[in-house]
């Protein structure tokens, strides 16, 4: 491949400029895969392909919330961005059901919130 | 427009009352109207500690806390109805963690090399070959204050200064990433969540030293992070970042990966050198320092993990930047692995002089039991406890060195009154005694008798002698032991003798361990009052040792006993107690 | 034999070949020895020491000096009991005793039907879990006492006897 240049690392940068898109984010490190990490994703994977969704599943690393793996962070637009804790296969349905698709938070499973940075 | 949303956690320490805030708060909108338009929500963690109940209004950026039952009316009628903001319940939530070595940790994919550049990853390094000279980026660096995060704090740009300055041809930088710490795993974050961030910081590293090779040495237990720093090499050298004239400079450089094989004493610099070169990792004398004489007798720079992760915001922000973050002596931020009896265990990166209440109390969210703090460990093998009564000491090398502690790697482990000190102190000095390599008489033998000393007094064969015996052999480890390993091992047995020297006391002259951890030391009884004379101990006792009847009740002859707790574990009516 | 003493030059040969010219070669062989046997065979060793030119007792020094080499052959599964501070403090030496009783095996043994063998290790890094289990690449977090035989049934049947 083709040496990159400084040109070049602006237009990946520009590249992934945050397109305003909702996705899913999953704590894929060794303590989130050691609290079943990686099955959550492909339950997520899995759901949203079954029901046709239009958002993104995506592979993180630790968000050091170790406690509350394995945990997943949602982007949902109009809603604040939030971090789950503790997901299993009923909280995938969940986010899925009422987060992503009925624009409501789940109750008693957010671990962090993320405010404006 | 977002959509209202308000979050609620009743954060008290006795019954969370959440639910019937929640209730409130709806009925409260009901009444105004509201209710179809903003969004109540219930959360397992909002961030704050034992602050009653805590509201946090998402669009606003406000936060009440303390807030009571009456008071949700009001607040519905005018902070959500009218927009204003009630002064006497306001919080200032200021964060209190600052993440730079962590700053994509959980953000990015790590095995994106992409996602690394668009958090301005790999511009620190065009910067560098394109406008730097390797001076410049030394002296950004001594600018920083930024001190080597492995341990000891030695001044990083000093370390790169003193390689630099030999002269040599050839160079080598190594990343220390042979988390040994049992207790610690800081870097395997960074590895997991970053790896594009700790390479750069190496390349970055070799330009500045003037080396063309630079040795990753991973730990051979961290399959994930190996096979992501793999991916994450070839990523870089795919975009030319690794390999010939980068960046269209002069500067040529390469990586490799060394698996370490699991030896704490290759956390030392010169063990760790001689594992590279294939052999076994045992430490030599120094000087000659690896600055001088390294890697197959090279001039080398050996760096953490977490040192490396911060060298790319350093020379994008600036040393001043970084200066201004944290103490006089201590700069910039420290990533702590907070376990133990901890509620919220976890990575965590606070600036330096953070106090360790803080730490524990408002990111952790204290204690995970109702038993209360008797000591914070740091530092792992070679480092201290810290008693509960210096809490408030703002955290940097100076202050925990004061204390008898040491920064160490970063793992601090929370104890509560169940935790033994001398229990404590034997767990770390056995495992130094384990990974001593026993090229050096004071470590290898030293080791060897403190612990005999300390199984002695917890097998309640203790005497009041052994305390400055243990006193004089750690003094003698600690001044005549060749590496860092065995000059530091007895630290834990120290530090505990000097805050809880009334425990080992205890042990030693009363017999009794009070947090029941040592088990020659506790006696069982029965407690008559609530026993149901059922019998279910007599029958599970392997050694026949409590006897009795019905009517007199049952009692455990301690002479029979061999403390193995099987009566304590079966009894249903916890009607046996330790002593 | 015959047929696997030759595979075994011929991987020893692969092995040295690739590594040939990169300096301090030798505990990255061992490495890859291990992945591919579970352990180093003593055969290997031999084989080993003759296409690097270096004597047995180099490699054997280094193979003993590290924890991670090991020179019997591994059990079944591979129980890795963490026994790092925070896993130390929340219960880990509990599940070391359990363990032990329940297959009747030591720190650093196998069972004596080849299905499990016990290592204690030093940190696995997932000390937000403690205490943890690691049985093959399967972490079990949090584990408690009462679960330890109910995990270690999900790899079939231990022979007490075997």
């Amino acid at each position: 491949m083709a040496k990159l240049t400084k040109k070049d690392l602006d237009r990946i940068k520009d590249a992934h400029k945050d397109d305003g898109k909702n996705w899913i984010k999953v704590g894929m490190s060794t303590c989130g895969i050691a609290a079943g990490a990686d099955k959550v994703y492909e339950d997520f994977v899995e759901e949203i392909k079954k029901r046709k969704l239009d958002i993104q599943v995506k592979k993180c690393g630790c968000q050091g919330m170790c406690y509350s793996e394995p945990s997943v962070e949602v982007r949902v637009k109009g809603l604040p961005d939030v971090i789950y804790g503790k997901v299993d296969k009923e909280g995938v349905l969940k986010i899925l059901d009422k987060h992503v698709c009925g624009n409501m938070l789940v109750k008693d499973a957010i671990y962090e919130l993320r405010t404006k940075r | 427009m977002d959509e209202k949303v308000i979050f609620l956690k009743d954060t008290s320490a006795d019954a969370d009352r959440t639910r019937d805030f929640y209730a409130s708060f709806l009925n409260a909108l009901r009444e105004c109207g509201l209710e179809d338009k903003v969004q109540v929500v219930r959360v397992a963690d909002i961030g704050i500690y034992n602050r009653g109940l805590v509201v946090k209004f998402a669009d606003k950026d406000i936060v009440y806390v303390n807030v009571e039952e009456k008071d949700i009316k009001n607040i519905v009628a005018q902070t959500v109805k009218e927009g204003k903001v009630i002064e006497k319940f306001l919080f200032k939530d200021e964060p209190k963690q600052l993440r730079i070595v962590l700053r994509n940790c959980g953000e990015i994919n790590p095995e994106n090399i992409d996602e690394y550049i668009a958090k301005d990853g790999y511009r620190a390094l065009c910067k560098v070959v394109s406008d730097y000279k390797p001076e410049d980026v030394i002296e950004e660096l001594k600018k920083s204050g930024l001190r080597g995060r492995g341990g000891a704090g030695f001044p990083t740009w000093m370390k790169w200064k003193f390689t630099r300055q030999t002269p040599e041809t050839q160079k080598y930088v190594i990343c220390n990433a042979d988390e040994g710490d049992p207790g610690a795993y800081m870097d395997r974050g960074v590895l997991e969540g970053d790896p594009h961030s700790v390479i750069e910081g190496l390349i970055i590293a070799g330009y500045a030293i003037g080396a063309s090779k630079g040795y990753f040495y991973v730990r051979a237990e961290y399959p994930l992070a190996v096979e992501r720093v793999e991916k994450a090499l070839k990523q870089a050298y795919d975009y030319g970042f690794l390999g010939k004239n980068i960046f269209d400079s002069d500067f040529s450089f390469d990586i490799d990966i060394r698996l370490g094989a699991g030896a704490f004493v290759c956390g030392e610099e010169t063990a760790l050198i001689a594992s590279i070169e294939g052999k076994r990792g045992t430490p030599r004398p120094r000087p000659p320092y690896p600055s001088v004489k390294g890697l197959w007798d090279k001039p080398t720079s050996i760096n953490n993990v977490e040192t490396l992760a911060n060298i790319a915001p350093i020379i994008l922000k600036g040393g001043q930047w970084y200066a201004s973050i944290g103490t006089e002596k201590s700069k910039g931020t420290k990533v702590f692995a907070l376990t133990g009896k901890v509620k919220n265990s976890g990575l965590v990166e606070v600036p330096m002089g953070i106090t360790l209440r803080e730490i524990v109390f408002d990111i952790g969210g204290g204690m995970l039991s109702d038993k209360g703090i008797k000591a914070i460990q740091t530092g792992g093998p070679s480092g201290g406890v810290i008693p509960k009564e210096y809490l408030d000491t703002p955290v940097d090398y100076e202050n925990l060195q004061k204390l008898g502690s040491i920064m160490g790697s970063g793992g601090m482990i929370v104890m509560d009154e169940d935790d033994c000190m001398v229990d404590i102190a034997k767990f770390y000095l056995g495992f130094c005694v384990d990974e001593s390599c026993g090229k050096c008489v004071p470590c290898r033998i030293g080791g060897y008798q403190m612990l005999s000393i300390l199984n002695k007094i917890t097998e309640s064969q203790g005497q009041i002698e052994d305390l400055d015996k243990l006193k004089r052999i750690a003094l003698a480890m600690q001044k005549a032991s060749l590496c860092a390993l065995g000059q530091t091992a007895a630290n834990p047995v120290i530090s505990t003798i000097k805050y809880f020297e009334e425990e080992y006391r205890d042990h030693i002259v009363n017999k009794k361990c009070r947090s029941h951890k040592c088990k020659h030391l506790v006696n069982y009884n029965v407690i008559q009052d609530r026993c149901k004379r059922c019998k279910v101990c007599v029958i599970n006792c392997p050694v026949n040792a409590i006897s009795g009847d019905k009517e007199k009740g049952f009692f455990v002859d301690p002479k029979v006993c061999v403390r193995c707790g099987k009566c304590f574990e079966v009894c249903k009516f916890n009607a046996i107690a330790k002593e | 034999m015959t047929e696997n003493t030759k595979n075994m030059q011929e991987e020893i040969a692969n092995l040295v070949e690739k590594w040939k010219g990169k300096e301090g070669n030798l505990i990255m062989i061992l490495h890859e020895l291990q992945n591919y046997y579970g352990y180093i065979p003593r055969p290997a060793a031999l084989e080993l020491s003759r296409a690097l030119e270096t004597p047995l007792a180099r490699i054997y020094e280094v193979i003993t000096f590290y924890n991670f080499f090991k020179l019997s052959p591994p059990g079944k599964h591979t129980i890795a009991l963490c026994m790092g501070t925070a896993c130390y403090l929340k219960g880990a030496p509990v599940l070391l005793n359990e363990i032990k009783n329940l297959l009747n095996v030591e720190e650093g043994q196998t069972t004596k039907d080849g299905l499990f063998q016990l290592d204690v290790v030093r940190c696995l890094g997932c000390c937000g879990l403690a205490p943890v289990i690691k049985i093959d690449e399967k972490v079990y977090g949090k584990v408690q006492k009462s679960q330890v035989m109910g995990i270690l049934s999900e790899y079939g049947n231990h022979n007490q006897e075997g």
